[in-house]
């Protein structure tokens, strides 16, 4: 597997560190609440694009940007982010959080967002359905994972969570449900690859899968069978064929070929 | 209590029984196939006037033990022939199967009889792998993996994709969809106990057939309920389905004569070189994730073998007497198991067919008047 670089870029709005790899199309990848993590799916999808995964300001300690405080602001910097860090439109993949920020850039930014994989993403959520709970880290990890012995075991990630977890209540306030990017989401031109696990708890698809699929003009939902919220460690083979085939073909992933085969 | 009437379709005009499993087909005739199928047909379509809430069929392949090889095409034909009857697929083999077709063909019944099927997802017994060229040790797995994608094809308001281990389906829109909602009840094998707590793991219906041994099908059936309630389902008599090679005639002496006559050539006919295959494939993968299960399955066939009417009357594995004595017999078990649903096969090996109806008519005016208040 091609090796992952870290890199710090100055935007307008402050430094950004990401990490780079791969080889190939460049595929911008958001990171979720839990900050980045350099899943085995990533690694995978790798070997066929040069991923950019930015660490969002206030994440795993980096300092916020004070013109950056919700999650619009958010997009905009992914926006600079792909402007200089890649220098023109891209593939977009984003898990959870950065789903939500994900689909603010396709809305706010079009010209910059060429295809948009989206892994149950935040931002679309009824209050009270769904989520994590705050203080129960047993029932919190059978949410995020199907296949537990997959989950990262990087101590890295665990001490950054908190203040990770407290970074994006920055950026949020609290709310699950965007009222103003689901009123928007008719306005998304890429095409939309909506991934979920068939265990997924935490972003229900009876709840906001059904907003996005008929909020989102070219959208297409996919289930992982038995991955819960956190698809890309619970079943990374999966992620990585299927995530992989919509990337390199587009429309034309629903034929089979015999790579697949 | 609810009954079921149950047709294997079974081929009745063996002489020799078959050396080795797959049993030769070169005696098949099909002129006599076409005489079964209709009557057959005809047997399952008097289920309706005989009371039975559900008429139910299976799949089997490679064996003169059933002439089914895709229930589903009876059940197409029973939705044109009845009325109001339960339509009970017990049913598609999932493992061995196109899961889609499967969600497909099952919402074409549902649809086409108004909402009366009952979805039989079963994993079959062990030699129907070898006629399919299926991994037998994958079963369990790629059944769990179906029927999740099964109940997705049915209840998905939006075309979905499905990236499995065993399935992968890019786009899936399913026309039609089921009538009942949000799915037909759905029915599984709890033969076993590795059977019962997946039942109850995916809060279905449990069916159990070839009881050999009351205790041991309260094991399972506890299993079942145990499972079920650690998944969300309390479990009642109506989730619990049995089935029962079943004979009643006037006398119990004619009754324990046809079913002894049946039982002979279902034995020595039908089963004969299924057995072999059914210990080769327990024996040489891991069709069974505990060893003991396979050699209680492989056992289990023996004893019904070896037992006299008699003895199977009173291990509980049977139905068999004059009307008077069968409801004894269903007292029993219900009070024993606790279950809400008889199935019941009464053409069983070569019993002549009309045995079998009078057997029906004795049921329908007999022993369902104090049955059904059971």
């Amino acid at each position: 597997m091609p090796d992952f670089v870290e890199q710090k870029i100055e935007l307008s709005t402050g430094p950004v560190h990401f990490l780079k790899g791969g080889a190939g199309p460049a595929l911008l990848h958001l990171h979720s609440a839990a900050g980045p993590r350099l899943s085995p799916a990533i690694e995978m999808l790798s070997a066929k694009h040069t991923i950019y995964m930015p660490t969002m300001p206030g994440f795993n300690g980096t300092p916020a940007h004070p013109n950056v405080t919700n999650m619009p602001d958010l997009a905009d910097l992914a926006a600079a982010f792909i402007q200089k860090a890649i220098g023109k439109g891209c593939d977009v993949m984003a898990e959870s959080f950065g789903g939500w920020t994900a689909l603010w850039l396709a809305v706010k930014h079009p010209e910059l967002v060429e295809q948009l994989v989206l892994e149950a993403p935040a931002g679309m959520r009824t209050k009270g359905i769904g989520g994590l709970p705050p203080n129960d880290p047993v029932e919190r990890d059978r949410r995020l994972y199907a296949v537990p012995e997959r989950a990262p075991k990087d101590p890295r990630y665990e001490a950054a969570a908190a203040g990770n977890f407290k970074a994006v209540g920055g950026y949020t306030d609290g709310e699950t449900l965007d009222a103003a990017l689901l009123e928007s989401l008719p306005k998304i031109k890429a095409r939309t690859l909506l991934v979920f696990g068939s265990k997924e708890e935490v972003v229900p698809v009876e709840d906001a899968g059904r907003r996005l699929k008929s909020g989102i003009p070219h959208s297409h939902l996919s289930y992982i069978y038995n991955a819960a919220h956190a698809v890309e460690f619970d079943q990374p083979e999966r992620v990585a064929r299927l995530v992989g085939a919509f990337l390199e073909r587009g429309e034309a992933f629903v034929v089979r070929t015999a790579e697949v085969a | 209590m609810k009954f079921s009437f149950f047709h294997l379709m079974p081929w009745t005009e063996l002489t020799e029984p078959p050396e080795q499993w797959p049993a030769s087909n070169k005696t098949f005739d099909a002129k006599r196939g076409k005489e079964l199928y209709d009557t057959y047909i005809d047997t399952m379509v008097f289920a309706e006037e005989c009371g039975f809430d559900w008429v139910g069929c299976n799949e089997h392949h490679f064996s003169p033990y059933g002439l089914m090889t895709n229930c589903n095409l009876i059940g197409s034909v029973l939705t044109q022939r009845t009325q109001k009857i339960g339509l009970a697929m017990l049913g598609n083999l999932i493992p061995l199967l196109n899961p889609i077709r499967v969600a497909e063909e099952y919402a074409m019944i549902d649809v086409m009889s108004g909402g009366r099927l009952i979805a039989g997802l079963i994993r079959g017994v062990p030699h129907e792998y070898i006629a399919y060229n299926v991994v037998p040790g994958e079963s369990r797995e790629r059944l769990r993996e179906a029927v999740a994608l099964i109940i997705k094809c049915w209840t998905e308001p939006e075309p979905f994709g499905w990236e499995g281990e065993f399935y992968q389906y890019p786009s899936v829109s399913i026309w039609p969809k089921p009538m009942q909602r949000p799915h037909p009840q759905i029915l599984m094998s709890a033969s076993n106990e590795e059977s019962a707590e997946f039942a109850g793991q995916h809060r279905a219906m449990m069916g159990m057939t070839l009881i050999a041994d009351l205790k041991v099908a309260q094991r399972c059936i506890e299993i079942y309920k145990q499972s079920a309630r650690g998944h969300g389902l309390e479990p009642t008599p109506d989730h619990i389905l049995l089935g029962y090679n079943t004979c009643i005639a006037d006398t119990d002496e004619e009754a324990r004569h046809h079913l002894a006559e049946g039982q002979r050539y279902f034995h020595k006919f039908l089963m004969h070189s299924i057995r072999d295959a059914q210990r080769l494939v327990v024996q040489q993968s891991r069709f069974f994730a505990q060893e003991q299960y396979g050699e209680r399955f492989v056992s289990r066939l023996a004893t019904l073998n070896e037992r006299s009417i008699d003895d199977m009357i009173e291990a509980g594995s049977v139905l068999c007497g004059s009307p008077k004595t069968v409801l004894k017999q269903i007292k029993r078990i219900k009070g024993e198991l606790g279950n809400g649903w008889f199935n019941m096969n009464m053409k069983i090996g070569n019993i002549p067919d009309a045995v079998v109806r009078r057997s029906m008519e004795l049921f329908r005016d007999e022993v369902l008047p104090e049955a059904a208040g059971l």
